[in-house]
């Protein structure tokens, strides 16, 4: 079987400790429920000599939805944010989504912080040693080219977090901290801000920085957001399409403001605004036109292994069925 | 390359203590360890399994305070303190626990390989279930739970149907104990 | 109650079996409601498989595997990793230069390779060293040089390439193995068939799946014995092979299979990792391990052949057939493996259930730069199974006869001849057929049911074991060893590899029958080489008929001495002497009876310690043709298996959902009902997995996603697509149909009691029961596996194109 290399793991106590060590670098690593970094080192795709485990960390911890932003802690296993009954009438499609990640096993270990810095997926990285060895390597791992996009020269691993998409329609924000002058800095960022489209690096945090929390700004009056994962198996896979759409509606049932998030293209999911729509009545003939306009401006690539053609015209669909749930009473909706 | 040591594991193990199907215990465990090597290797609790090398099988799962994880993914060092239980654990008192029952007679584990892994899970449900108001016994609820468990052997449908009975049992005795407070409750 | 007692005073301080005094039950054990004898030990984690096992001092071994396709070796330098501490001992090639493989005629693979590497994933080195980690890095400081060559993937390529040769002292360039067999004047029938539907069909690869990894185990003690456990399900070629590759007489090693984590034929002929701990273990004088990663699961393959096929068949009016022709090219992979019997099989095993009048296949297995292909539950036959059965789904569209229907009129009926000369005994196939029809609702259900929902039927049969043994010997091919004592105790010894199909229980199941205890009397102790007798192993579903019938030969020898002396206490005639359920019992009057127990001792008590061995041999008339290769698939006794899937298909996204799948099967009688419905449930949801997500795929050098072939980079060609248990997709509790199975006992006189096989044959029919559900749902043929909803919605775009 695969055994991890050997490392350091360092079991953090405190917020400052932990921000110090991940601060020497990218051979430190931060750990939550391991189910994809512990993965990965043992693959070999990922190189650390230590691991910081961030599990008894306070500031990582609790579920406030008191204010008018949710406050959901970064350490918080997905299980328990995806059964929350709060959240569930808050932002079910944020708990559908949760619940659609993996299988229980890994929902009941890995955390909503460790799905937000998933690593990206690509079938010419998630592999053996030997598998990356015949084929001579690629960007993310020893190698000098791209297998993706041939001649490309930036690596287009897929973002694969089933969360990402859902957050990002919400409007959600992520806390980071960081050490300045031994005191604990905090700064927020849009999830719709948090990803950079180099697969090697597409989560915008810096050496030494920590995704603490993520909050959610409550939904407005008739505002709803809808998740469509799609993978070949209904447990344990990835997605291979993975899109959150969100309507917010007038009181006349038009549409107020609208937009579509989109993951699995690259390492950067993207977020497509309805603008154009705006005090359209929602109807089939909105959401073939909005599934059209995603379908224009979404390029899955042959990152993931899946016919990228069928991904595409997938996304239309799922796209389409996300914005039925409006207008048809019988349209699966979450 | 920096060779490793060949006695790994005494490469700065660290100790760790928990709670090992109800009782402590205590192992020196390399940190690069998982819980999974620890328990086959170092405790000799061979009856977690290994399939897949890194959390796509689910035939390593254990309950670590409570919940099923997967041992293959699982730091030893970090259930420190924690509560893990295996295979070995099931069943009281050299009784079998209900599910162990359950799938022996209702031929639920052919090779028996993923069968420990699954029995972690469907026993985390009936822990879970007894703890219900009103419990009742879904299919497409079990299927779910057992999600993360590959069988190649048996088409799931026995594997659902002996968790299912076993379930029952469950809610049965529930309800048996929900009569009884009710019958008291009237005198 | 007249209730005899023992006589017999020796025995009187022994501790009895509990008998209760409820009247006698001579129903016996076959066919009553059991599990595994021995799955509680599993299920409490007791129960030990290879990997369980350590032994003091063991080494762990890790095996060097080629990152290029096709390579010549040039040189091998293992000095670094013989220096590295921990290291005990480093072998390549050159300390094992036998080659082996399961068919004699075909031995194509060295342990490590010699000279050349015919896959990535091809074994080069072996490490022992004092952990998998410093085994690990030691093959890290093996530094191998390769004269990398072109590979072939494509095998169209592996026919027509001359400068490319696989391996280079074969006589017939890349192929590996050509059968063509013609039976009556096809071409005559074919132009005068009223109809003749012609197509193409692509079977793709599919690999085993079995969640335990291979993994082996060697010792060589004090006085020379080896002993190897091991994963196998053929631990008796495994102990051919180990003694002719490492030339020591058999009777120098032991073989031990542990229970086994499922097989499914990924396990049934020697591996590498076997070899390699036996020659470890003898060169550094320390018991050594093996275990394989996943992915090494994956390159030690020996799943289903790619099949590329393409067949005529002819019908009447009727909808009779009249003539098949059939053509094949199966995709071999790297070695030989079980190739020469599968080539047979792709062509034989397809006459019956329905009359070939007139019959003729084509099949060529060619060798490519890949994982090896080999036997894959329903060895050969499925993919055949699958051309046909959509084939006679085409015939009655056109000809407007019910699909059902026309598989009856097709029936070969019982006590027949396929035109290939077999003897097809008893066939259920007639009530498999009645039985889903019935139970799928098919009459009212068919055409009735709402847009892109449909019923799809199939049907097939497989073989009870082979007739001959893969080495031409004249040894019976099971065998049994039993014994009962004063305890009450039945204890069995059978060579048989228990791998989850049940085999431990069928003996019990057969024994407990007859000797009159239960089940939880009789011990088995299987496949063990120094203490049970011969059996071929876990293959081509032999174990219930030929370890049955030996276990039968065994028990009623042993009964019948039980019935002698009992019937001499009792003063009657043996006949009236019946033993069920731990009593033995007088059949004219059921209130006189004894513990069974009891009867064992005074039989140990007059004819001493009670023993008996009973063997099995294939009949040797009436059972296969007379010409070259026409015994080649032909067995004692075949089961038969029909299918109807109910399948939704979402014409939005071209996704399709099985919703139910029916399947009937003919298993002569089911000893053990529950395991026969185990058996049913998991070959059709393998079946179904295989039809609409599983593939094992390898990438051509175009791996790029332009497709472009890329002349730089050698070593890409031939990397697994999926090669991990997150990408080769296997459903999940989540994604399997509603699995219905139905069993229907038509006892075959050379079964044991009746019994026939049941591990194998219903996988066959549920591929083609989907893909003709597909189309009943919504008016498309995929007849290019697996049904991916890419291929659906590119056909239902094609016909609304077309109109």
């Amino acid at each position: 079987m695969l055994r991890l290399p050997e490392l350091e793991v360092v079991i953090a106590d405190s917020l400052v400790a932990a921000l110090t060590r991940l601060a020497e670098g990218r051979h430190v690593r931060a750990l939550q429920g391991g189910t994809d970094l512990v993965a990965n080192l043992k693959t070999g795709q990922t190189k650390a000599q230590t691991v910081v485990a961030l599990g008894p960390l306070s500031e990582l911890h609790g579920i406030d939805t008191s204010g008018e932003m949710v406050r959901i802690g970064a350490g918080e296993r997905l299980v328990d944010v995806a059964q929350n009954a709060e959240l569930q009438e808050l932002f079910p499609a944020l708990t559908y989504a949760l619940a659609r990640i993996a299988s229980p096993q890994i929902r009941n270990a890995g955390t909503l912080g460790g799905n937000l810095c998933l690593d990206t997926r690509c079938r010419f990285i998630n592999q053996s040693d030997l598998w990356r060895e015949a084929m001579g390597g690629c960007l993310k791992s020893h190698g000098h080219e791209c297998h993706v996009i041939p001649g490309g020269g930036g690596c287009v691993a897929a973002l694969s977090a089933d969360s990402v998409p859902v957050l990002m329609v919400l409007g959600a924000e992520v806390e980071i901290a960081r050490l300045q002058d031994g005191a604990v800095l905090l700064r927020r960022t849009r999830v719709a801000d948090l990803y950079d489209t180099d697969g090697l690096r597409h989560v915008r945090i810096a050496d030494g920085e920590l995704l603490t929390a993520v909050l959610v700004p409550k939904l407005p009056e008739g505002a709803r957001a809808v998740y469509r994962k799609w993978a070949v198996r209904q447990s344990i896979d990835f997605p291979l399409v993975s899109t959150a759409v969100r309507l917010d509606l007038d009181r006349d049932g038009k549409l107020k403001q609208g937009k579509v998030a989109v993951g699995v293209l690259g390492p950067r999911p993207r977020l497509i605004p309805l603008d154009r729509w705006v005090g359209r009545p929602i109807d089939e003939t909105l959401a073939q036109q909005v599934a059209a306009q995603v379908f224009d401006r979404c390029h899955p690539l042959p990152n993931v292994l899946y016919d990228h053609e069928y991904r595409r015209e997938r996304l239309r669909v799922e796209v389409l069925r996300a914005i039925r749930t409006w207008f048809t009473p019988t349209a699966a909706a979450n | 390359m920096t060779a490793p040591s060949p006695n790994h594991a005494a490469r700065a193990a660290t100790l760790v203590t928990f709670q090992l199907n109800g009782e402590p215990v205590t192992v020196a465990a390399p940190p690069h360890w998982t819980l999974v090597e620890v328990l086959r290797y170092q405790l000799n609790l061979t009856g977690t399994k290994q399939g897949c090398d890194k959390g796509d099988c689910g035939a390593c799962t254990v309950r670590v305070d409570g919940a099923p994880v997967l041992a293959c993914m699982t730091l030893a060092v970090l259930v420190q303190g924690r509560s893990v239980e295996t295979v070995e654990g099931l069943g009281v008192g050299g009784e079998p626990h209900p599910l162990q029952r359950t799938f022996a007679e209702l031929g639920a584990a052919q090779c028996g390989f993923c069968t420990p892994g699954m029995l972690m899970s469907a026993s985390a449900y009936l822990d879970d279930l007894a703890t219900r108001d009103a419990p009742t016994v879904d299919a497409v609820e079990i299927s779910a739970v057992l999600g993360g468990n590959l069988c190649r052997c048996t088409g799931y449908t026995k594997i659902v149907q002996a968790v299912a009975v076993a379930a029952r049992e469950v809610v049965e005795r529930a309800q048996t104990l929900a009569e009884m407070s009710n019958d008291e409750a009237m005198l | 109650m007249n209730r005899p007692l023992s006589s017999n005073p020796t025995s009187r301080d022994l501790h009895r079996i509990d008998v209760d005094d409820s009247p006698v039950d001579a129903s016996g054990v076959v066919g009553s409601r059991h599990g595994r004898i021995d799955s509680l030990e599993l299920l409490t984690g007791v129960g030990k498989y290879t990997d369980d096992l350590t032994l003091p001092r063991m080494l762990h071994c890790k095996i060097l595997r080629s990152p290029h396709a096709h390579a010549r070796i040039v040189s091998i330098d293992s000095s670094a990793a013989e220096g590295l501490t921990g290291v005990h001992a480093v072998i390549t090639g050159a300390d094992m230069p036998v080659r082996y493989g399961v068919i004699p005629w075909t031995q194509d693979e060295y342990p490590l390779a010699l000279g050349k590497v015919r896959y990535i994933g091809d074994a080069v080195a072996a490490v022992a060293a004092v952990s998998e980690e410093v085994a690990k890095a030691a093959l890290a400081l093996i530094a191998v040089k390769y004269e990398v060559l072109p590979a072939i993937i494509d095998p169209r390529e592996a026919l027509t390439r001359k400068d490319v040769l696989i391996h280079e002292d074969n006589k017939h360039g890349n192929i590996s193995k050509q059968v063509t067999l013609a039976f009556g004047d096809v071409d005559a029938a074919l132009a005068g068939a009223e109809l003749v539907i012609e197509s193409d069909y692509e079977f793709h690869g599919a690999t085993h799946g079995a969640i335990e990894p291979h993994c082996a185990m060697g010792h060589v003690d004090g006085k020379g014995l080896l002993t190897v456990w091991s994963t196998t399900q053929v631990p008796h070629y495994l102990l051919r092979e180990l003694g002719r590759v490492l030339d020591r007489p058999s009777h120098s090693i032991r073989v031990i299979q542990p229970p086994v984590g499922g097989a499914f034929g990924g396990k049934s002929e020697p591996f590498d990792l076997e070899f390699c701990v036996a020659k470890l273990a003898d060169l550094t004088g320390r018991p050594v391990k093996c275990l394989y990663t996943r992915e090494e699961v994956f390159f030690a393959h020996r799943g289903r052949h790619p099949f590329s096929m393409h067949y005529k068949t002819g019908f009447d009016r009727e909808g009779r057939i009249v003539a098949v022709d059939g053509k094949s090219l199966l995709d071999g992979g790297a070695y030989s493996s079980f190739g020469l019997v599968t080539t047979y099989y792709s062509g034989q095993l397809l006459g019956s259930p329905y009359v070939f009048p007139a019959y003729r296949f084509d099949s060529t297995r060619v060798y490519t730069n890949k994982p090896c292909c080999g036997p894959k539950r329903g060895h050969g036959s499925v993919q055949p199974r699958f051309a046909i059965e959509v084939q006679l789904d085409k015939a009655a569209t056109v000809l407007g006869i019910d699909p059902i229907e026309l598989r009856r009129r097709n029936f070969i009926g019982e006590n027949s001849q396929t035109i290939g000369g077999f003897h097809v005994g008893s066939s259920g196939f007639l009530q498999c057929l009645s039985e889903v029809e019935r139970a799928s609702g098919w009459r009212h259900k068919r055409g009735n049911l709402p847009k892109g929902r449909g019923l799809g039927i199939a049907g097939s049969t497989y073989i009870s074991g082979t007739n001959y043994c893969i080495y031409p010997t004249e040894l019976p091919q099971s065998a049994v060893q039993i014994c009962l004592d004063r305890s009450g105790r039945v204890r069995v010894f059978v060579g048989t590899s228990e791998i989850g199909q049940g085999s431990n229980t069928v003996v019990a199941t057969l024994a407990a029958d007859e000797l009159g205890v239960e089940l939880d009397d009789v011990r088995v102790l299987a496949a063990d080489s120094d203490l049970t007798p011969v059996d071929l192993g876990a293959y081509s579903s032999r174990g219930t008929l030929m370890a049955g019938n030996a276990c039968l030969a065994a028990t009623r020898e042993l009964a019948a001495k039980l019935r002698e002396v009992i019937a001499k206490t009792w003063d009657c005639p043996p006949g009236d002497v019946g033993l069920a359920h731990r009593k033995a019992f007088r059949h004219s009057d059921l209130t006189v009876w004894m513990p069974i127990q009891e009867a064992f001792i005074l039989a140990e008590s007059q004819l001493g310690t009670l023993g008996a061995v009973g063997s099995y041999k294939t009949p040797t008339e009436n059972v296969h043709g007379d010409y070259r290769g026409g015994t080649i698939g032909a067995s004692p006794a075949y089961s038969f298996t029909a299918h109807v899937a109910e399948v939704e298909v979402d014409e939005e996204t071209g996704e399709v959902t099985v919703l139910s799948i029916w399947c009937a099967h003919d298993c002569g009688l089911a000893l053990s009902p529950t395991l026969v419905e185990g058996q049913i449930e998991g070959s059709t949801y393998m079946g179904a997995a295989e039809a609409l997500m599983e593939h094992h795929r390898v990438l051509p050098s175009g791996l790029r996603s332009d497709g472009q072939k890329r002349e730089t980079g050698p070593g890409v060609d031939g990397l697994l697509a999926a090669s991990s248990l997150l990408d080769y997709r296997m459903p999940t509790s989540m994604d399997v149909p509603d699995l219905i199975a139905l069993i229907v006992e038509r006892p075959d006189p050379r079964g044991p009691r009746g019994a026939k096989e049941a591990g194998e044959g219903p996988l066959h029919s549920s591929i083609p029961a989907i893909a003709n559900a597909v189309y009943d749902a919504v008016g498309v043929r995929i007849d290019d596996l697996p049904i991916t909803p890419e291929k659906v919605l590119a056909a239902l775009k094609r016909k609304a194109e077309v109109g």
